[in-house]
Formats: structure tokens, sequence, C-alpha cells
């Protein structure tokens, strides 16, 4: 058997270790609140997949009330600013050929329900504009190569995405007709901020967190070690199949029991070292700078993106487009609360468009719009909320 | 954005490029984001690029760690330790034949 096909059964398809799993969850959690006070064990993820896992595979239902899982900033598609999308737009419309991720196609900015609005880059399209969908930098960078024709691609992601871009650029592999538009993100400044929401509120503090499993191949378990020392939170890098997740849960109420909260542990050990990936971590740093930058609804977070260094400044669409940066200002359409989504603040359900004025067939608002943006996600797989919800609306 | 999918590496063009089968007869080429890569590894590709390779000693360590976890749980909510670890053993001794291709699999997830 291949060893993909041999892990997808054992972390998957492994009812038996889940139902043990669950049951040792039920008896360990009322020990932590007691232990701790905590009226809720409020544990967060940073990742719309492990967002996806968890509602995909019904794992809150597998847990007792007294665990709430809760997803944080995991998408970053969810939080490219509209100031930037409203750009890009531009530069289509101005006969720019743009390339970008399918996840970013249907992505609208804040005006975009107004009339006379050219509100997407999927609108866009429908308008002339010559705009593709890529599966990847390298499929747009063999596209363009062909006609030589003035291009920008559209550079979203976490740090996982961002070593696709990082190894073509240090290989002298971009095409002079290729630009980049860097919209690219860093997961941890976000989730110390969404942290730092629950906490200076009176919400109930964010107890657990679980660490993004890909993000952290890349950038390395060690990169959380600032939740247990300096927050005194326990930090599980997870994998994606729904035993990790649980073990990750498990192993987060065990550390807040015995208060032993030290560095971060792996659970997803097949793939993530404590280092991370260090030869993607060189070509990452030989490319790309760390700059300031804007997280929709929530506005500027420091030292929260990536831009290319100026070695490559021929290649970056802001710069060699004299592309101004405006001051942010507040970029969701009314009603929309995907920043209160995005920091945990707010479920899907807790939005009033929710499922009514916003669909995945036509999203109103950003976090509807990808397949791992938590407002989609809960849509297209629903949750205990949302089955409590439809049994409200019908009157039951 | 952040989903990755397993591959087996086919071919290596270049010091950039790899072939890898995306199973069901998907062949792609992406670039290379690790060192050290060998035609028959098994790997994880995220939007066209290798982010890490997928080892069956990784896989067993995952095994390893997760009957760490459940013995120390037991031990908290009062429960047998090692009676807990043996009835995990029986549920992951599938999984650890396949890998090991032998049957000591389980005693090396005995000891602590």
């Amino acid at each position: 058997m291949e060893l993909p096909k041999e892990i997808e059964i054992f972390f998957r398809e492994n009812a038996p270790l889940a139902k043990k799993l669950s049951e040792e969850t039920a008896k360990l959690s009322p020990k932590v609140k007691e232990k701790t006070g905590l009226d809720v064990i409020k544990i967060m993820n940073f990742c719309g997949s492990h967002e996806w896992t968890t509602t995909h595979y019904g794992i809150r239902a597998l847990l007792t009330e007294d665990v709430e899982l809760i997803p944080g900033p995991g998408c970053p598609v969810c939080v490219t600013p509209s100031s930037d999308i409203e750009n890009v737009i531009k530069l289509a419309m101005d006969g720019y050929r743009i390339y970008t991720f399918g996840d970013a196609y249907k992505l609208p900015t804040v005006n975009h329900y107004k009339t006379g609005q050219i509100g997407s880059l999927e609108e866009a399209k429908g308008n002339g504009a010559d705009v593709r969908i890529v599966y990847s930098f390298a499929d747009a960078i063999e596209d363009a190569k062909k006609d030589g024709k003035p291009s920008v691609f559209f550079g979203i992601g976490f740090e996982t995405t961002v070593p696709s871009y990082a190894v073509l650029f240090a290989k002298g592999k971009i095409p002079k007709n290729l630009l980049f538009y860097s919209s690219m993100k860093l997961t941890a400044p976000a989730a110390v901020y969404a942290v730092k929401v629950h906490k200076e509120s009176k919400r109930t503090p964010v107890a657990g967190v679980i660490g993004p499993g890909h993000v952290s191949t890349i950038i390395g378990a060690k990169s959380w070690d600032f939740f247990p020392k300096e927050f005194n939170i326990p930090a599980v890098v997870s994998g994606f199949e729904p035993i990790d997740i649980m073990i990750a849960v498990l192993i987060i109420l065990k550390n807040l029991y015995t208060g032993n909260i030290g560095l971060t542990d792996v659970e997803y050990k097949r793939v993530v070292k404590r280092e991370g990936n260090v030869y993607a971590q060189d070509l990452v740093n030989d490319v790309f700078r760390v700059v300031d930058t804007i997280w929709r609804g929530i506005g500027n977070i420091p030292e929260s993106g990536l831009d290319l260094k100026d070695e490559f400044k021929e290649y970056n669409a802001r710069e060699e487009l004299g592309i101004k940066e405006k001051p942010w200002d507040y970029d969701l359409p009314p009603g929309c609360k995907c920043n209160e989504v995005t920091l945990g603040t707010a479920y899907p359900t807790d939005c009033p468009l929710f499922m009514k004025a916003c669909t995945p067939s036509r999203p109103w608002g950003p976090c509807m719009v990808s397949s791992e943006g938590a407002c989609s996600v809960w849509a297209r797989f629903g949750s205990h909320k949302r089955i409590l919800e439809i049994i409200k609306e019908g009157g039951s | 954005m952040c989903w990755a999918v397993p591959a087996k590496v086919v071919s290596i063009d270049s010091d950039v490029v790899a072939t890898v089968d995306l199973g069901g007869g998907s062949i792609k080429k992406v670039a290379i984001g690790v060192n050290d890569l060998k035609v028959g590894d098994y790997v994880l590709v995220h939007a066209g690029v290798i982010i890490e390779k997928l080892t069956k000693e990784g896989v067993l360590e995952n095994i390893k760690f997760i009957s760490d976890q459940i013995r120390e749980v037991a031990t908290i909510i009062g429960e047998d330790p090692e009676k807990a670890v043996k009835d995990y053993l029986e549920v992951v001794s599938g999984i650890l034949e396949e890998i090991n291709g032998d049957e000591n699999g389980q005693n090396n997830f005995s000891s602590r």
C-alpha cells in the first residue's frame, strides 16, 4: 500500500481511535475547568484547512460543551484588503493580463454591490479584461512567456504559499513581462492580534491554540513558542485529519491540567519539524522583506506582510506601475461580519447575512468566497450551530 | 489556501522543477522547495511547490507520539496507562505492520 493511503486510513478513517479520544477528552475537560477556573476551554485555530477538517468531520460534535473550537485568522483570501482587489481590477481594465488563484477570482470589493462598479476580477473578465485563473505561479510564468503580453500576478497567501513565489524569483525564472502584486500575509502577527482581542475584552480568553500545519511546515513549530512563553497558552501544531485535531485538543487539555506549558508541541510529526523547512526559509529571506500590511476589516497590523526586496523591484507591480497606497478605510460591505469571524469574536451564524444575502454561489463578504473561509466552510458543511439555526428557522 | 496534497516524485527535471504523480493519473510539474529530493520520494505539494517530504520514519514518530499522549492522559484521568497504550496499539497494529513490513512494529512502541 502507498504511504499516503496508509496515513489517510489511519488518521481519517479510524473510528475506534476517534471514539477513544472523544471519551478521554470528555473525562479530562471537567478536570481542566475545575483546575483553571475557566467557564469554557476556548481553543483557536489559525488555518482554514483546520476549520475545514473540524467542520467537515463534525469534530465539535465529538467534544463536550466544555471545549469550544473557534476559527481564527486562517484564510489569506478573506483578509486581502479591498484596496488591493480594486488596484488589480484597475490594472485588468487598463489592459494588463491578470493571473490569480481561483480563490481570489470572485473576491468582492467593498463597493461591489453598487451600480456601475466592477466588483471583482470575475466581473472585470465579464467586462472584457484578460483575467486568468492558474494553479500555481509557475503556470502563470509559463503562460506569460508565450506571447510576452504585459501581465501581473496577484500574489496572495500565507507562509505556505510564499515559497512557491520565492523559489522562482530566487532562481531567476520570471519573464520581464510578468509583474508581481504582493498581498502576502504572515500568520503569527495576526494570531497574536486575535488572541489579544479576546484577552483584552470581557470575552472568555483563548486557552489554547492549534498552530497551522502547513504554515509551520515552512516556518517551523518553534515560531509558535511565544504563545506558551509570553501568554502561557499551550500551542500544538496539528495535521489535517480528524485524528490529528482530536489529539491536538487532548494535548492542550493535558497541558492546561498539568500546567506544563513549555515549548510548542508538534502533533504533525510526519511533516513538521521544529526548525521548519530551512531551505525554503532561506529562499524566502533572499527574495522578500517584512512589511506592515492591511488585513481586511481589521486595518494595519505591523510587520504582518511580505513584499519583494529592492533587488527584485523591476518585478514589483506597485513600484513599476506607480500604484499609491491609500490610507486604510473600513473595507467590508455593509452588514458583513467577516472581520469578527476572522478574529473569532463571532461565528459565521452570528452574521445576519449568512446563508441569506451571502451564500457560496453569491458571496457578499470575503469569508464566503474562499473554500477555506470560515463562512464558506460552515455554509457547505454545516455545524452544530448551523443545525440549531436551521431548526430555529423551521420553527421546530 | 494552505491545503497540500501528497504526491510521489517521478522525475527531477532541473534544480527548480520536478515531475510528481498526484494520484488518479494526474502528473504535474512543480517547483522544488526542499533539499535533497530524490525520485520515489513522497512529498507534500502546495500551490505548485513541494513544501516537505513525507517519510515512514515521520509517520512512525507521529504514531509513537500519540501513544505517549494517551499514556499521560490515562494517568491523569485515573485509568491504567499501560492498558490504554495496549488498546491503542491494537488499533494501530495494522498501519504499523504495513509500514514496518514485519510484526516487530508493536515492540518498537511498547517502550517508553
